[in-house]
C-alpha cells in the first residue's frame, strides 16, 4: 500500500492502448499528494485527457494501476462524492436553472436536503454568480456556464477536482479572471487539484507542481516544482521568477519533443 | 449638465426615425403577408372565372362560390362530420402519442431490446397502412374502433422512430457527467435522455398529428361507418357517389383546414414545452 499517508493518487506504471491501436499512455509513473495544484502539461494528443479520465474510472489502464484515496476509481466514483470532474465544455443542462444545474450531483446522490440548496447558492455566490441562480445557461455567456461548471463540481463537497483544458474554450481576459478565481477556491476549499492544460502559462501560473508529458506514446517526461508562493495575482506573470518557470517548462516540452524527433 | 444634452439627443435620434410604430406594422404586412394574401386572391378569382367562361358544369369542377354556397347549405351535414373526423384522429394521434412514446422508452433502456426489435420496426413501418386496413376491419369490426386504430397506426411510427433517435441523441460527456455520479439507469433515463430527446419527439408529434388525420379518413374510405355517423372521410365518399361535387370539395378543404389547425395547435405546444431552453425553439436574438 501506499507508503505516504497524505497521497491521494497513484499512477503504478500504467499504460494503455486503445483498441484501435493508439499507444495513449506509456509506462506512467506519478504519485499526487494532498492538497496540490497539478497540472498535465503536454501537446495536443499526448495522452493528458485519458491519465485524468484513468483518475475518474472513465477509462481503464490496460496495464498497470491507478489508485484513488486507496482505492480504485469505480470504486469511489460509486460509493463517495471524492472527485469531481469539469469537461472542456461547461456542460450544463439547457432545460434547468443555474441553481438547478448545481444541485443535479446532490440530486442524483439521491439528496435533496435544504442545507444542500443552500450550500449550492453558497458555492454560486463563491463563482460570483449569485445573481443568476434562475437564469437559463443559455442566458450566460461563455466564462459564466463554466463558473456553473465549477460550481456543479464543487457542490458536492468533493476531495480532489479534475479538470480537463477547462479554460481553453474561453478568450484570454475571461480566463485569467477564471485562474485567479479559481486558485481562490482551491485555497479556500483546500481540494486537491488536477488540472490539464496545453498552455505553458497557464500551468505556470496555477500549479504547485507541473508534470510535463510528451507524445507518441504519452509519457511523462519531466516534473517541476513551482515555488512561487500562494496567493498569487495576476502581476506575477511579470515576475523574473515566473518568467523563469515559464523558461524551464517550455524548454522540456521542446525537449520532450526534440528528444522524439531524434529517436 | 452634460448627461442631460445627451439624453435630448438621443430622444431627438429616436423622434427623427423616420417609421413610427404603424409604418413598422405596415412593412411587415408588406413584407411577409402582402404576398399570399395577393396570390390567394388571384388564384380564387382565376377559379371562379374559368369554369364559368369554359361552360365547365359544377359537377366537374365547381367554382368557389358552389363550394362555398354547398358547405353552407349542407352545413348541418358538415359540422358534425367534422367532429367525428376531428374526435377520431384526436384519439388516434393521443394512442400513437402515448405508445410510441413508451415503447422507445421501453425500448431504449434495454440495448438488447432495441437491437432485436427497432428492425422489425422499420420494417413495419414501410407496410403501407392502407394495405394492410381490411384486416384491421376484420379484426376491429367496421366503424369507429378500426378508424381510429388506422390513424393509430399511421401517427404511431414518425413518433416511435423521432424519440428513439433523441433518446440516444445524447452528449456524450453529458453522459459521462451522470455516470461520475452513479446516476441509475433510471435516473439517466429520467433526468437526462427524455429531456435531451424532448426536441425530437416534439418533430416526431408534429409529424403525426397530420398523419393521424390522413389516417382517419382513409380508416373511414376502408372502414365504413359501422351503424355510427359518418366522418369527413365517409362524406367525401358519399358525396363522390351521388356527384355532389361542390360539397365534395368543401369536405376536402374542410379536411385540409383541420390539418393545418391541428398542426400549428401541437405546434404551439411544442414550442411553449421547448422555450426554455431548446435553440431550435428559440428566435435568434440580435
Ligand atoms: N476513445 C479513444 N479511442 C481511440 N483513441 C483514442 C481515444 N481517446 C483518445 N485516443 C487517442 O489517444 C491519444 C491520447 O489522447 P488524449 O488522452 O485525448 O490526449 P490529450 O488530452 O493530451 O490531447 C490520442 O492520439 C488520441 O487520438
Ligand atoms: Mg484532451
Amino acid at each position: 500500500m501506499s507508503t505516504n499517508p497524505n497521497e491521494v493518487v497513484s499512477f503504478q506504471n500504467v499504460s494503455k492502448v486503445y483498441n484501435t491501436g493508439t499507444i495513449a499512455l506509456s509506462q506512467f509513473d506519478l504519485t499526487i499528494t494532498e492538497g496540490e495544484f497539478i497540472s498535465f502539461l503536454g501537446p495536443s494528443g499526448c495522452g493528458k485527457s485519458t491519465a485524468l479520465r484513468m483518475v475518474a474510472g472513465l477509462s481503464e489502464a490496460t496495464s498497470g494501476h491507478v489508485q484513488v484515496f486507496g482505492k480504485t476509481p469505480k470504486e469511489i466514483i460509486q460509493k463517495t462524492n471524492d472527485i469531481a470532474f469539469v469537461f472542456q465544455d461547461a456542460n450544463l443542462l439547457p432545460w434547468r436553472t443555474v441553481l438547478d444545474n448545481v444541485l443535479l450531483p446532490l440530486e442524483l446522490r439521491g439528496s435533496t436536503k435544504k442545507s444542500h440548496k443552500e450550500y449550492a447558492i453558497e458555492v454560486l455566490e463563491m463563482v460570483g454568480l449569485k445573481d443568476y441562480l434562475y437564469a437559463y445557461p443559455r442566458e450566460l455567456s461563455g466564462g459564466m456556464k463554466m463558473r456553473v461548471s465549477i460550481a456543479r463540481a464543487l457542490a458536492a463537497k468533493p476531495k480532489m477536482l479534475l479538470m480537463d483544458e477547462p479554460f481553453a474554450a474561453l478568450d484570454e481576459i475571461t480566463r485569467q479572471t477564471l485562474q485567479v478565481d479559481l486558485l481562490n477556491i482551491w485555497q479556500k476549499e483546500k481540494t486537491t487539484i488536477l488540472f490539464v492544460t496545453h498552455n505553458v502559462y497557464e500551468a505556470v501560473f496555477l500549479s504547485s507542481r507541473i508534470a510535463v508529458m510528451s507524445s507518441r506514446p504519452g509519457k511523462l517526461s519531466s516534473i517541476i516544482n513551482v515555488n512561487l508562493p500562494f496567493p498569487r495575482k495576476l502581476q506575477v506573470r511579470t515576475d523574473k521568477t515566473f518568467t523563469d518557470y515559464v523558461d524551464i517548462a517550455a524548454h522540456s516540452l521542446e525537449n520532450s519533443s526534440i528528444r522524439r524527433e531524434l529517436g | 449638465m452634460s448627461t442631460q444634452s445627451v439624453a435630448t439627443k438621443k430622444t431627438k435620434i429616436v423622434s427623427d426615425f423616420p417609421q413610427s410604430n404603424e409604418g413598422k406594422i405596415w412593412t411587415k404586412f408588406k413584407g411577409v403577408y402582402l404576398g399570399p394574401i395577393i396570390a390567394l386572391i388571384t388564384f380564387l378569382s382565376l377559379w371562379q372565372l374559368i369554369p364559368a367562361l369554359l361552360g365547365i358544369k359544377p359537377f366537374i369542377l365547381p367554382k368557389p362560390t358552389d363550394v362555398l354556397h354547398a358547405a353552407i347549405t349542407d352545413w348541418h351535414l358538415l359540422w358534425p362530420a367534422i367532429q367525428i373526423t376531428v374526435i377520431e384522429s384526436i384519439i388516434g394521434f393521443l394512442l400513437s402519442a402515448t405508445i410510441g412514446i413508451f415503447v422507445s422508452i421501453l425500448l431504449a433502456s434495454s440495448k438488447v431490446l432495441e437491437i432485436s426489435i427497432y428492425p422489425y420496426a422499420i420494417i413495419l413501418q414501410t407496410i403501407p397502412v392502407v394495405a394492410v386496413a381490411p384486416i384491421i376491419v376484420i379484426w376491429f369490426g367496421a366503424g369507429f374502433n378500426a378508424i381510429v386504430t388506422i390513424s393509430f397506426l399511421i401517427g404511431f411510427f414518425p413518433v416511435i422512430s423521432n424519440t428513439l433517435m433523441g433518446l440516444n441523441s445524447v452528449d456524450k460527456n453529458m453522459g459521462e457527467l451522470f455516470t461520475l455520479y452513479n446516476a441509475s439507469k433510471w435516473k439517466k433515463m429520467w433526468k437526462l435522455r427524455i429531456p435531451s430527446a424532448m426536441p425530437y419527439i416534439m418533430a416526431g408529434l408534429k409529424v403525426s398529428c397530420t398523419l393521424s388525420i390522413v389516417g382517419a379518413i382513409v380508416g373511414e374510405y376502408v372502414a365504413g361507418i359501422g351503424g355510427g355517423k359518418g366522418g369527413l372521410g365517409y362524406a367525401i365518399t358519399v358525396a363522390a357517389i351521388q356527384l355532389k361535387t361542390p360539397y365534395l370539395f368543401a369536405c376536402g378543404i374542410a379536411a385540409a383546414l383541420l390539418g393545418i389547425g391541428f398542426y400549428l395547435l401541437v405546434s404551439l405546444v411544442a414550442h411553449l414545452m421547448l422555450r426554455s431552453w431548446h435553440e431550435s425553439a428559440m428566435k435568434v436574438e440580435k
